[in-house]
């Protein structure tokens, strides 16, 4: 069996979503597994903050829905800037990852950056994240994604947290340029999980854990 | 008369040096569990610490501290901060 296809067969065993992530940084000291299965691939990532704006981690992918290119590189999340509100909090983050591209006996040097900005409320939800992937000569790409959610009910710590959302991708590499997907999720401590349905008529699913 | 005024110190001095306080920090930016979660695990890390509660409705983080221990509030800032919060109020009770 081909490393990839291995590697592929488990990401989608553990879950089925791209990494949508809750935040790329945690506390000091704290670790985050995450995993995302949607209409772009199969992905998992963990990574450890270190400093309080600094996260070091493992990004796997195995891109779908056009080239099936799998990749495999180190992380970097750094927290740009972060706005503490009375009733919310803003953040600018970077990830960055540089490594290797693997795609049709094809090996390549990749390296992706993406920016995350987000709003978060415990009624209200806002994210957008452009990301810039290079792949060798395999391929370049730009995703953009943004994302609004309401929590119909407000819910505190030690109660399941849920989510209405609603999540808009647009990237111009793959066979569907738009893709739509209302999603819940379930929120509980440190446990995320959750579940969409795409206009590619994809299903989505994705999960974090910290611990 | 010293003596009287030794014991006076001693039975009302005494309890209050050997109490634990509770501490409530009021706190911007906490808005889910793994806000609350990264606090509460960076305060368990300090030794001064019996307890940690974390309110996110009325934004508290509330400390209760070991008998005879003791957070002063420039620590609490740094932690909050090195947690990534903000920290707008610190009130204490013995």
């Amino acid at each position: 069996m081909k490393t990839t296809t291995f590697l592929t067969l488990l990401l989608t065993t553990f879950g089925t979503a791209l990494v949508s992530k809750a935040k790329p940084l945690s506390y000091v000291g704290g670790t985050m597994v995450m995993q995302e299965n949607d209409e772009t691939g199969h992905t998992i990532s963990s990574d450890y903050t270190f400093t309080p704006t600094n996260a070091f981690g493992l990004y796997i992918k195995q891109e779908e829905n056009g080239k099936e290119i799998f990749m495999l590189t180190p992380e970097f999340n750094t927290l740009l800037k972060r706005w503490n509100l009375p009733d919310g909090q803003g953040n600018i983050f970077n990830m960055t990852g540089a490594g290797l591209a693997h795609y049709r006996g094809n090996n390549q040097p990749c390296l992706w950056t993406a920016f995350l900005a987000d709003y978060e409320s415990r009624r209200w939800f806002f994210s957008y994240e452009p990301r810039f992937v290079w792949d060798g000569n395999i391929e370049k790409s730009v995703w953009q994604r943004t994302r609004i959610g309401i929590a119909p009910y407000l819910a505190n710590y030690n109660d399941l947290n849920t989510w209405i959302m609603f999540q808009v991708d647009h990237h111009p590499a793959k066979r569907d340029h738009f893709v739509a997907t209302p999603l819940i999720r379930f929120f509980y401590k440190t446990y995320l999980f959750e579940v969409g349905y795409g206009s590619n008529q994809h299903i989505m699913v994705n999960w974090t854990i910290q611990f | 008369m010293k003596k009287y005024l030794l014991t006076i110190i001693v039975i009302f001095g005494l309890p209050a040096a050997v109490s634990a306080d509770t501490i409530k920090a009021t706190v911007n930016g906490m808005v889910c569990g793994f806000c609350a979660t990264g606090i509460e695990k960076t305060f368990k890390t300090q030794t001064e610490v019996r307890a940690v509660n974390v309110d996110l409705e009325n934004k508290l983080v509330t400390i209760q501290t070991k008998q005879g221990q003791t957070l002063d509030d420039s620590k609490i800032k740094k932690l909050l901060g090195n947690a990534g919060y903000s920290v707008v109020a610190v009130a204490r009770q013995k």
